[in-house]
């Protein structure tokens, strides 16, 4: 995938999304099931992404009750604002 | 007089220049005695309301997303609007105060719905950016930016380059745009740092020069012209580092860049790091490049005049009005690996010319780039804007 003429990893991509449907905070997190919804995405696929994500510190996982919660990071917001400022 | 400055981005919510000029401008702006009002984005950690100097800040809670990025700025704008609506009951605004695109929508909706005058701050254009419209987004975001110079009564532009790229692209008439340019907070400089343990944090030698990037990493930067011109600049000095602070969404690729140039080892990439870091980087560091390939005003630039580091920055935009060749700094053409290289082999190679620059651009910074002159012409505009 490219991005303004250059290379973008799909993960950037996922990012934006996880960052636009709000997952910004801890309150506002959201489980694996609920992010494949919202962004129309094989639970699969969102897995490997958010691995990848979680590997470069720009989301964040919270084990709530033996439920696993996602959140994008202040790096990751910043990464993701970086696109379109 | 009162104003609602509207902004997606403003500290802690860091990225480009926006954040850092609005909070010097409202801080200015306070300190003459008008009330500032600015409405922001929410931010992990940072309240929903604080003062700040005499500026009141409002971070407005977004309550749905949605995964397309347009459409969660306009998300973000209406829940501005019902904010700025409610504020505006208790204050009465005089003046509309927005800041690019991003902000646009509620400006707009605001002037109409409120009956105040709207003036806008442009700090860079999509066709600037993304040097061109290459996508539905992009064509999406320049529509946008017409429809926000169209509505506003005056819009302040950063520099005269700036408002000659206004003037021709979305073909404004020139008396509606009046040029203000950015100014920076120097105090933050006024300290004695120790340079050795700075560089001992980045794992570089205390004899080793250090070369700085600062900014996002997305092309616009030029940071790529910086990596591919490392092998002429390592040829007249070896005990270089290159550091290169900002992340974006090109951060990857210009790694995978620097490694198979062979040159992993002499460059550090510190993603995004405090303001505090940032600073004492800055005065550790022996050259400050600036290789934009668009750049509207280059506030960076600005950082590193007053941080009294030699900058040598790309020929373009506001940088060639900032930067006074050969007396305030070191420009180059833009785009150009060997022009590059020569300016910053020039800098490192002689000492006294270095500091001759510095001197020079010290003062430079201190007499023209201060928020309180910012601060006095941007009343002007809104007492010229208030009387109609």
């Amino acid at each position: 995938m490219s991005f303004r003429g250059q290379p973008l990893p799909d993960e950037y991509y996922f990012l934006c999304m996880l960052h636009n449907i709000g997952a910004t905070s801890s309150d506002k997190s959201l489980t694996l099931e609920e992010i494949s919804r919202r962004i129309a995405m094989e639970p699969g696929k969102v897995m490997e992404k958010l691995e990848r994500l979680i590997e470069e510190d720009y989301v964040d996982v919270n084990d709530c009750g033996g439920i696993k919660r996602y959140q994008v990071t202040v790096k990751g917001i910043m990464k993701v604002m970086s696109m379109y400022s | 007089m009162r104003i609602c400055m509207l902004t997606w981005e403003f500290p802690p919510r860091i990225v480009g220049g926006i954040a850092r000029h609005c909070l010097g401008l409202s801080k200015a702006l306070a300190k003459n005695n008008h009330e500032v009002h600015v409405v922001t984005l929410e931010f992990p950690g940072a309240p929903a309301f604080e003062d700040i100097e005499g500026v009141k800040v409002h971070r407005v809670r977004i309550e749905l997303g949605h995964p397309n990025f347009i459409t969660w700025t306009f998300i973000f704008n209406h829940f501005m609007e019902k904010l700025v609506a409610v504020l505006n009951r208790n204050f009465e605004f005089n003046v509309i105060h927005i800041h690019d695109w991003l902000t646009a929508p509620v400006g707009i909706a605001s002037k109409h719905y409120l009956n105040k005058p709207l003036v806008s701050t442009v700090h860079s254009t999509e066709v600037g950016r993304a040097q061109g419209l290459h996508s539905p987004d992009s064509f999406l975001i320049d529509g946008l930016e017409w429809w926000m110079t169209y509505e506003a009564e005056k819009i302040i532009s950063c520099s005269g380059s700036m408002k000659w790229e206004l003037e021709h692209h979305f073909h404004l008439p020139s008396e509606k745009i009046i040029v203000i340019p950015n100014a920076i907070e120097t105090s933050k400089y006024e300290r004695r740092i120790d340079r050795e343990a700075v560089k001992r944090r980045y794992g570089i030698a205390p004899y080793e020069k250090i070369v700085l990037f600062i900014g996002r990493l997305v092309p616009q930067k030029g940071v790529e012209y910086l990596v591919k011109a490392i092998p002429l600049i390592l040829q007249q000095h070896r005990d270089v580092k290159f550091v290169i602070a900002g992340d974006g969404w090109s951060k990857n690729y210009l790694e995978d860049m620097a490694r198979s140039a062979g040159f992993a080892d002499k460059v550090r990439f510190l993603g995004f790091i405090s303001d505090s870091e940032l600073t004492e980087l800055t005065m550790s560091s022996d050259v400050l490049v600036v290789p934009s390939v668009y750049e509207p005003f280059g506030i960076v630039a600005l950082e590193g005049m007053a941080a009294g580091v030699p900058v040598v920055a790309a020929s373009v935009g506001g940088l060639s009005e900032i930067i006074e060749h050969d007396r305030t700094g070191v420009l180059v053409y833009p785009k150009n690996l060997e022009s590059l290289a020569w300016g910053v082999n020039r800098v490192l190679s002689d000492p006294g010319y270095s500091n001759w620059l510095v001197q020079n651009a010290k003062r430079k910074v201190q007499e023209v780039y201060s928020w309180e002159a910012v601060a006095r012409r941007t009343i002007e505009v809104y007492e010229n804007v208030c009387k109609r």
